[in-house]
């Protein structure tokens, strides 16, 4: 009696469980790659996607004080942006940083990394300490910079006279020609050493053979480096750029520490141009700064992407 | 042979010239943290001759009140006036370390499910989706920032941890997604495999066999995520006003009335210790990682 009970009552409760056990299994073991990407898809679908459109919401429609509302202006934020001289200024400003940055990384990045390429002791702890400048935050190192190139009583300020490259008058940041070089030096600081620990991997990685020939068919140091090492590392070098790059054409936060933007306009690029409209409360225009800038990024990371088959 | 020894003896000068200059500035920070500010603010910079003090980390760490301070050592300290509370850090510490680990733990949960998909499954329009997720780095942090600004209102998020972590997060994925993939590429694909001839359902090889292969891999992505949180300034300053990381905490000691240099100074110290630490331990994984699989093939 009672096993015919329980009987009877599970089996309507396993024919219910039944297709979730099939649907589970299905899951389990399906090739498909919806329930692995769903996650990360879903926050930037939730969260990355929808400030995107919040942003050309934004950039189509225009703050109304009296009414205190958005009204639709169509182009109009977009058509303003593109006559705006200021906005073309902080675009070269941007492109000047982001460029000699870049060359300036790329090349102090190789140079030190074949440096530091050695087995003999004491070098890990070398390329160790060479990652430090890594975990400083950039406010820091705006803030570490500002302090050395104080015209009053920095320290590079105090070499940099003594030498004869600056002067006590003129600080540097406060020089509307040079006020730029004095935020790349910072950018340059921390980020060569990221520089290093990618050609390091790729130095690491490379394989012994063509060196070994080349040596033994008499090519030297020079033609090694240039017509092996250089081509050989190309790929690690895009994959660098590309990262870099992108991080360097939204560089803020040294601006925002070292100069403020000035001397006038001098040091203002577009995330801190961006960044000022938003204070002043016109979110509108200050979105549309913003999609530039990501329109821009998009265009030449694809061009790049393309031009030298980045693949990752 | 002794011309050889000569390049050897050049080379590593060389090279610990180059890391000094690069070590430079933070030697000299952590240096003016623990000088009275009668040694900072000369023209000829002071390198050994001051009398150490350790009141910027009094003050910054342990919360001595500064008029406390200034009336113990019976002169004056610092070179402004101003009240002694806010500059006590330790709750900002701890708002860096909650928010920092959350959106690690967060960031590493989804990126590795991502990065195993887009690393051992085959499906159509990969390079697109690995594009999609990188050009979420394209964003200026300002443009990400005044979306959040008004969507974590009206969610109720704004000054919230939980908002931060998201934020943060997000912020990291792509980066950590692009990281995991080129970890899971350089386990061979044949392990996983034969895991699943012998019955392992996929979920079973990621998390029994793939997961504890890339363990190296994982503690250097948690680590990029943990020091991009734990420096990241922009989008803290815009969303928070009573929770304030680190970053956003030293650039409130440059006020109206003057810049605290002796406790940014220890404040900016004090914030490096726990992420060199971090970075130090999964260095030899992190050079491996960094070149994002663009050495294979």
């Amino acid at each position: 009696m009672s096993v015919a009970d329980s009987a009877r009552s599970s089996a309507p409760a396993d024919l219910a469980r039944q297709p979730v056990r099939r649907f589970l299994a299905r899951v389990l073991v399906s090739d498909h790659p919806f329930p692995w990407l769903f996650p990360a898809t879903a926050m930037i679908l939730a969260f990355g996607i929808y400030p995107l459109v919040y942003s050309i919401w934004l950039s189509l429609h225009e703050w109304n004080r009296f009414t205190r509302s958005f009204s639709f202006v169509g182009g109009e934020q977009w058509a303003k942006a593109l006559t705006d001289p200021r906005m073309w200024h902080a675009l070269g400003v941007t492109t000047t940083y982001t460029v000699v940055c870049l060359a300036v990384e790329l090349a102090l990045g190789l140079g030190i990394a074949l440096l530091l390429d050695r087995d003999r002791r004491g070098y890990g702890v070398l390329r160790g300490l060479m990652t430090l400048p890594l975990v400083v935050p950039p406010a820091v190192t705006g803030l570490m910079f500002l302090l050395m190139l104080d015209g009053q009583f920095g320290v590079l300020t105090y070499y940099g006279v003594m030498l004869g490259i600056l002067e006590r008058a003129q600080p540097l940041l406060g020089h509307t020609s040079f006020a730029l070089f004095g935020v790349m030096l910072a950018d340059v600081w921390q980020w060569t050493p990221f520089m290093v620990l990618i050609f390091l991997a790729g130095l690491r990685a490379l394989p012994k053979d063509p060196f070994e020939a080349a040596a033994i068919d008499g090519a030297n140091a020079f033609q090694i480096f240039w017509r092996l090492t250089v081509p050989m590392l190309g790929r690690v070098a895009a994959v660098a750029i590309l990262i870099r790059a992108i991080d360097l054409f939204r560089i803020y936060d040294y601006v925002y520490v070292m100069t403020g933007g000035g001397p006038g306009t001098a040091t203002e690029v577009l995330s801190f141009y961006a960044g000022r409209i938003f204070t002043t409360g016109n979110f509108s225009y200050a979105a549309t700064i913003s999609l530039i800038t990501l329109v821009v990024l998009i265009v030449v990371a694809n061009l790049f992407i393309r031009l030298f088959r980045v693949r990752f | 042979m002794t011309r050889a020894r000569w390049q050897n003896l050049l080379h590593d000068l060389g090279a610990c010239l180059v890391v000094f200059v690069f070590l430079f500035p933070i030697l000299w920070w952590v240096l003016a943290s623990f000088k009275p500010y009668s040694a900072i603010f000369v023209p000829q910079p002071v390198f050994v001759d001051f009398a150490a003090t350790t009141a910027n980390y009094d003050v910054t760490i342990l919360g001595q009140s500064r008029t406390a301070q200034a009336l113990e050592q019976g002169g004056q300290v610092g070179g402004t006036a101003g009240g002694g509370s806010s500059y006590y850090s330790i709750p900002s510490i701890l708002d860096s370390l909650v928010v920092a680990v959350l959106s690690t733990a967060l960031c590493l949960v989804l990126a590795t499910l991502a990065a195993y998909a887009l690393s051992r499954l085959r499906f159509a329009g990969k390079d697109h989706y690995v594009f999609w997720v990188l050009s979420q780095r394209m964003m200026p942090p300002i443009a990400v920032a005044i979306p959040f600004f008004f969507i974590f209102r009206d969610l109720g998020l704004r000054d919230t941890h939980l908002g931060l972590v998201i934020a943060h997060a997000l912020v990291n994925l792509p980066l950590a997604v692009l990281l995991m993939k080129s970890f899971m590429d350089d386990v061979p694909k044949e392990v996983d495999e034969a895991a699943m001839i012998d019955g392992a359902t996929r979920l079973q090889s990621f998390a029994r066999v793939v997961l504890p292969m890339v363990r190296g891999g994982l503690a250097a992505t948690a680590v990029l995520c943990f020091i991009f949180s734990w420096t990241e300034f922009l989008v803290s300053l815009q969303l928070t006003t009573s929770i304030r990381t680190i970053p956003v905490k030293i650039s409130t000691f440059v006020t109206s009335t003057g810049t605290e240099w002796g406790f940014i100074t220890a404040l900016g110290s004090a914030a490096m210790v726990p992420a060199f630490i971090f970075i130090l331990l999964v260095q030899r994984h992190l050079v491996r990682g960094l070149t994002l699989g663009s050495m294979k093939d």
